[in-house]
């Protein structure tokens, strides 16, 4: 796949490298030092760093603004944009706003349900939906053009991302909604956190034979657990979460005080198994609210140093 | 009904509903019996005593 | 069918308990389906106002009538006399109705007796589920005639999205996953393949988002 775009992921993703990304949720409040300091525990050990828009629907310091922080400190960032709040006008406009601060990577999502947050009785706007999100970027930056037809001086230069879940359902339609995806014109996906590997690798093979490992890549989300109560929340809580009865009983079997280690364990040991799996393009490690982990995770998979690129 | 009545301060164990065919007279009378005990134990409805007070309202039609 | 709930009597009774003649007019089509608005009801919510007004002293009047639909000129007729008789009308119409009599009657007083709730069906007795949202450009013909404009809560129309889980929404597990109900539809039909096809962006201006719609035949306007 040939280069695009000024994007570093890309860049990295192009040049044969395994990516490692890794995320940070904005804060409640207006302090741009809390979002450095989430950037700075992962910043020599990922290449790039996704913020989160307002996720959960818990209103925080916006996404675009997070990232332009990450950027003056020399970290590349990915804008998360959701489709949740904004119509057709707005999501452009943002676009053209991350542009403008020379921000080149997008993921395209519909975000969560407002009535999980703490504006439970507000709109929702979807006037796209992720898909539809992911043909605007495309249209703004290849052909130059905004949906109403005119043109954009300056169009923006984003590599374009969106999430895939192997694990949700319906299950028979995994595959081809990632093949939807494709079609809209999504360049790089980051997946669900990924705790049952053989369906995982079930989801890869599939896509790989219809040769779309080809045509996108694929980051393995990873999420280290930090107790067997997270992992029996995640198993019975998140919707589309697939976490197996071994992982439970794997960290129900250490004591509290070694429950943390061990999730970090199974993060690094599911890393290892799936850098040899072909169509694994990379590594996005969501440490939740637990950055400092990220660089014991990525060096002890083997993912240090990372490499560098002009 | 029982639902709807104490929305309007009447409790709602003033009404009862019973299905009962026209060869159960011995049944009939004891429910009758029983149920003139309940009220009777309840006392005068909200509506009775504010009609006692003099409210003139609520003029049915 | 438009859906609706009656409002909490505390609500329509704080809106009305100043006048002195109160009529509760019913609706007798779709909100009488749903057991909220039609004649019926309005027998039952007056009488439960005029006990009210007994116990609290109120001196007001209370009648109920209705009609079969509030939205169109020609019912009106028979209920005539009662609503000149009053000087308040406790609406058990849909928004559509209210309005309507307001348009009709401009020197009377008309309240909402009932929140509109949506345009649905009559899934099974007692359950009355939403099917529809009026956008205005009809999108069955791509989603195997299952609405995700109505039936998503997120109204995605490439879906589903990440919250669909074991058929069921995220935001409530009894209600199904509309682009579940889709996809099985799709594959019962065999046609999974349709799956793919990627549905354009929407064009809302025929939607609310539009402003207030119309429908105009000129041969039945004299």
């Amino acid at each position: 796949m040939s280069v695009k775009t000024p994007s570093k992921l890309e860049k990295i993703l192009a040049a044969g490298h395994q990516a490692v990304t890794s995320e940070c949720g904005p804060p409640r409040g207006s302090d741009p030092e809390v979002i450095r300091e989430k950037a700075r525990l992962i910043r020599d050990h990922v290449d790039v760093v996704n913020i989160t828009d307002n996720q959960t629907s818990v209103t925080r310091m916006c996404s675009l603004a997070s990232c332009f922080h990450l950027k003056q400190m020399g970290v590349e960032p990915v804008l998360q944009m959701v489709t949740r709040d904004r119509n057709r006008i707005a999501l452009q406009g943002d676009i053209l706003g991350a542009a403008s601060m020379d921000i080149h990577n997008i993921l395209c999502l519909s975000g969560d349900h407002q009535s999980f947050g703490d504006c439970a009785t507000g709109q929702n706007v979807h006037d796209l939906d992720s898909m539809q999100l992911i043909q605007t970027v495309r249209l703004m930056r290849d052909e130059g053009k905004f949906l109403g037809g005119g043109d954009i001086s300056r169009p923006p230069e984003m590599f374009v991302g969106a999430a895939a879940n192997p694990f949700a359902q319906p299950h028979k339609i995994r595959v081809p909604r990632l093949a939807k995806k494709i079609a809209a014109g999504v360049e790089f996906i980051q997946t669900q956190c990924i705790y049952n590997l053989d369906r995982f690798e079930e989801w890869l093979a599939e896509a790989r034979d219809r040769g779309l490992t080809e045509k996108v890549y694929i980051l393995a989300g990873v999420t280290p657990l930090k107790s067997v109560g997270m992992a029996k929340y995640m198993k019975n809580r998140v919707p589309g979460m697939d976490v197996p009865d071994e992982v439970v009983a794997r960290m129900a079997g250490v004591p509290k005080e070694k429950q943390a280690e061990e999730g970090v364990t199974i993060c690094v040991e599911t890393i290892q198994r799936l850098k040899e799996v072909p169509g694994v393009a990379g590594f996005h490690v969501m440490a939740i609210e637990w950055e400092e982990k990220v660089p014991e995770i990525v060096e002890r998979a083997g993912l240090y140093p990372r490499p560098a690129m002009p | 009904m029982k639902r709807l009545l104490p929305r309007v301060g009447v409790d709602p164990a003033r009404v009862e509903m019973f299905n009962l065919s026209s060869a159960m007279g011995p049944r009939w009378a004891e429910i009758c019996n029983e149920f003139t005990e309940r009220i009777r134990q309840l006392g005068p409805s909200p509506i009775r005593a504010a009609l006692g007070r003099g409210g003139k309202g609520g003029t049915a039609s | 069918m438009i859906v609706g709930k009656q409002k909490p009597i505390e609500e329509t009774w704080a809106m009305v308990k100043d006048f002195s003649r109160v009529l509760v007019f019913g609706c007798n089509t779709c909100v009488a389906v749903c057991h909220e608005g039609g004649n019926k009801e309005a027998q039952i919510l007056a009488s439960l106002m005029r006990m009210k007004a007994t116990q609290e002293g109120l001196s007001l009047e209370i009648r109920d009538s209705g009609i079969e639909r509030q939205c169109e000129h020609e019912f009106f007729e028979s209920a005539e006399k009662d609503i000149e008789w009053a000087d308040a009308v406790l609406s058990l119409a849909c928004g559509v109705g209210v309005q309507f009599m307001v348009k009709r009657y401009p020197e009377i007083l008309v309240y909402p007796g009932l929140d509109t709730c949506f345009l649905g069906d009559v899934e099974k007795n007692g359950l009355f589920t939403e099917s529809c949202q009026a956008c205005g450009k009809c999108v069955l013909a791509e989603t195997a005639g299952i609405c995700p404009v109505s039936r998503c809560a997120k109204r995605v129309l490439n879906g589903p999205c990440g919250g669909s889980n074991k058929g069921a929404c995220e935001i409530n597990k009894d209600l199904p996953c509309a682009w579940q109900l889709i996809v099985d539809r799709l594959e019962a039909l065999g046609r999974l393949a349709d799956y793919e096809r990627l549905a354009p962006i929407k064009d809302w201006s025929t939607e609310r988002a539009g402003g207030p719609r119309k429908l105009i035949h000129e041969e039945f306007m004299k």
